[in-house]
């Protein structure tokens, strides 16, 4: 859950709305202003927050807010396993 | 360009007689096989344009792409699953860049050659016609790459795969369709299903309208200033100018109509290319809203990669990348510097309006007009007029016509003895000569474009469904009059669709 909040934060910053509530199965359709323009400072913003890097690969498979949770859960436990 | 003539397109009298026949045999034999039916009858619409290789073409790319894809879904290791990517892709590209690029290729190392005086032989390399061999690629390579992301499991049966780059419907000219929409759709039982049999047929012949009543039409003032520029200047380029807007939107979504409709006879849904482009509010709506299909594609697989790649850059990555897709856009339309101009113009327009968007809405924020009703009018007619600024280049015989056109768009009309000639001329075909081509086409391209904001207003969307809630005399009388008027005003003279040639 911890995860899921930080995460939220971003999205309210990199969208400016604070009444952004995500959950797993949100897609860009149910946020406002989330488009293919915008997806890329979004991923960049958590690529910062969560000191992490997505894959090409990884990037191309995102379908909603619960696969991009899944990868930077597993990205973040991996570099804890690793430290 | 190249000029072709085509046996069988969706407005010849061979494909209204074509189409009841291939429903017929897919009606009359049983379910299992039917896809032989369609794979046939998609050969033989084909083998239709009397260019036999073209059929090799389509064979060799449906072959490889089934191989590739079974191989490339059993292989587990990283490194060769993306070497068998790239290859499967590689070859699918060769085979388009063979087809339709070795002409313009050749011609440019020629003349390069020649302005750095280096004597090389360089052999000229003829025109192949490729019709289709681009729209069946991007589904090829479209297959490879959702199978490499595990998005989707190849397809094991040969024919079902050869039948989704095939169908006839949208072999030549598109929708562009994903294999995850088309091949359940393809294997699924057929029962009869009037409310298809109605709206498809409703569609062909809305289709056949806005092609042989509007496009054409529009088409012989087009074709009469464009296809000699420098007899006129000012208003005959500025009015062939919009015309072209209208003409090549109703050739091809009227084209699109037609093949959705024959497709749905056949209860295969194609997806939807069109949704009222020039009422977009940026260049970026535009192509949300034109040729639908290609632009999901293009932005999928080129643009999206290309502006994760580079997103360190942040704007001036997505500035970049929208520049790159469009370019290629433009050469996938074809080998010539004019569609390479028309690509690179939009992928600007966009790459612009990307990096001062922030201040934009800054700016109409402060002036309280961001929502205004003016404001998106203002923005609409401004899109339009980029748009139609891009199609110079598209519809201009070569880089000079299309300059000339440019710089001769805004003079007054003038009296020099040059141009008096021909800029009477066409005033007087338009307004004077034959007032009756004129009022048909203002008659028509008024029906049409109130059809589709009704349609547009309806929250459906959808003119079938539209029409079908309407009562019955209604609904036949719109029936006859569209006949009606497609008989009465259609232009009989031979004509193909304009995205026959990409």
């Amino acid at each position: 859950m911890e995860l899921q909040d930080t995460l939220n934060q971003v999205f309210r910053e990199v969208f400016d709305n604070d009444d952004i509530n995500i959950a797993p199965d949100m897609t860009a359709n149910d946020i406002d202003g989330w488009d293919s323009l915008s997806h890329v400072n979004l991923i960049v913003a958590v690529e910062a927050k969560f000191n992490i890097r997505f894959s090409n690969k990884e990037l191309m498979t995102f379908k909603n807010v619960g696969d991009l949770l899944g990868c930077i859960r597993a990205k973040t436990t991996n570099s804890h396993d690793s430290l | 360009m190249i000029h072709f003539k085509c046996i069988m397109p969706f407005n010849s009298l061979k494909y209204f007689l074509f189409l009841p026949v291939v429903y017929l045999a897919f009606y009359f034999v049983s379910e299992r096989a039917r896809w032989c039916v369609l794979l046939t009858a998609s050969l033989l619409f084909y083998a239709s344009l009397n260019l036999p290789y073209l059929l090799v073409v389509l064979i060799l790319v449906a072959m490889t792409t089934y191989g590739f894809g079974i191989w490339l879904y059993q292989t587990t290791t990283p490194k060769v699953k993306l070497a068998l990517l790239w290859s499967g892709i590689a070859v699918n590209v060769l085979i388009l860049v063979v087809m339709k690029y070795l002409p313009f290729l050749s011609e440019n190392l020629k003349a390069l050659f020649t302005l750095f005086s280096i004597d090389v032989h360089v052999q000229i390399i003829n025109a192949f016609a490729a019709i289709g061999v681009s729209f069946y690629v991007f589904q090829a390579i479209s297959y490879l790459l959702d199978i490499y992301l595990e998005k989707e499991k190849p397809e094991r049966h040969f024919g079902y795969f050869a039948l989704y780059l095939a169908f006839f419907p949208k072999l030549v000219q598109g929708p562009i369709e994903r294999s995850a929409d088309l091949i359940p759709q393809l294997k699924t039982q057929y029962k009869f299903n009037y409310n298809n049999m109605r709206s498809g047929m409703l569609l062909f012949t809305w289709g056949l309208f806005k092609k042989v009543v509007i496009a054409d039409r529009l088409g012989i003032f087009t074709n009469n200033v464009y296809d000699n520029v420098h007899s006129y200047q000012g208003l005959p380029l500025l009015i062939a100018t919009y015309f072209y807007a209208f003409q090549i939107y109703m050739d091809f979504s009227g084209y699109t109509d037609m093949a959705i409709g024959s497709a749905r006879l056949f209860n295969i849904n194609l997806s939807r290319n069109f949704n009222s482009p020039y009422l977009a509010t940026s260049v970026i709506d535009f192509w949300r809203r034109w040729h639908i299909t290609f632009s999901r594609w293009i932005l999928d697989y080129i643009f999206k990669p290309l502006q994760m790649q580079w997103r360190n850059w942040k704007h001036w990555g997505t500035a970049a990348a929208l520049i790159v897709t469009f370019l290629i856009s433009g050469i996938w339309h074809g080998a010539s510097w004019g569609f390479v101009i028309w690509g690179g113009l939009h992928g600007l327009f966009m790459a612009c309006s990307v990096i001062y968007k922030p201040y934009q809405q800054k700016l109409h924020k402060a002036l309280g007009i961001e929502k205004s009703r003016l404001l998106k009018v203002m923005q609409i007619i401004v899109t339009f007029h980029l748009v139609c600024f891009a199609w110079i280049f598209f519809r201009a015989k070569g880089l000079n016509d299309a300059w000339y056109v440019v710089t001769h768009l805004l003079r007054p009309v003038a009296a020099d003895a040059r141009y008096e000639t021909s800029n009477d001329y066409l005033i007087q075909k338009i307004l004077m000569g034959q007032p009756r081509e004129f009022f048909i086409v203002l008659l028509s391209l008024v029906t049409t474009v109130a059809v589709s904001f009704v349609v547009n207003r309806d929250e459906n969307n959808s003119l079938s469904v539209f029409w079908e809630r309407r009562s019955l005399p209604v609904r036949w009388g719109l029936y006859v009059s569209l006949v009606l008027s497609i008989i009465v005003f259609a232009v009989y003279e031979s004509s193909t669709f304009i995205y026959y040639q990409f």
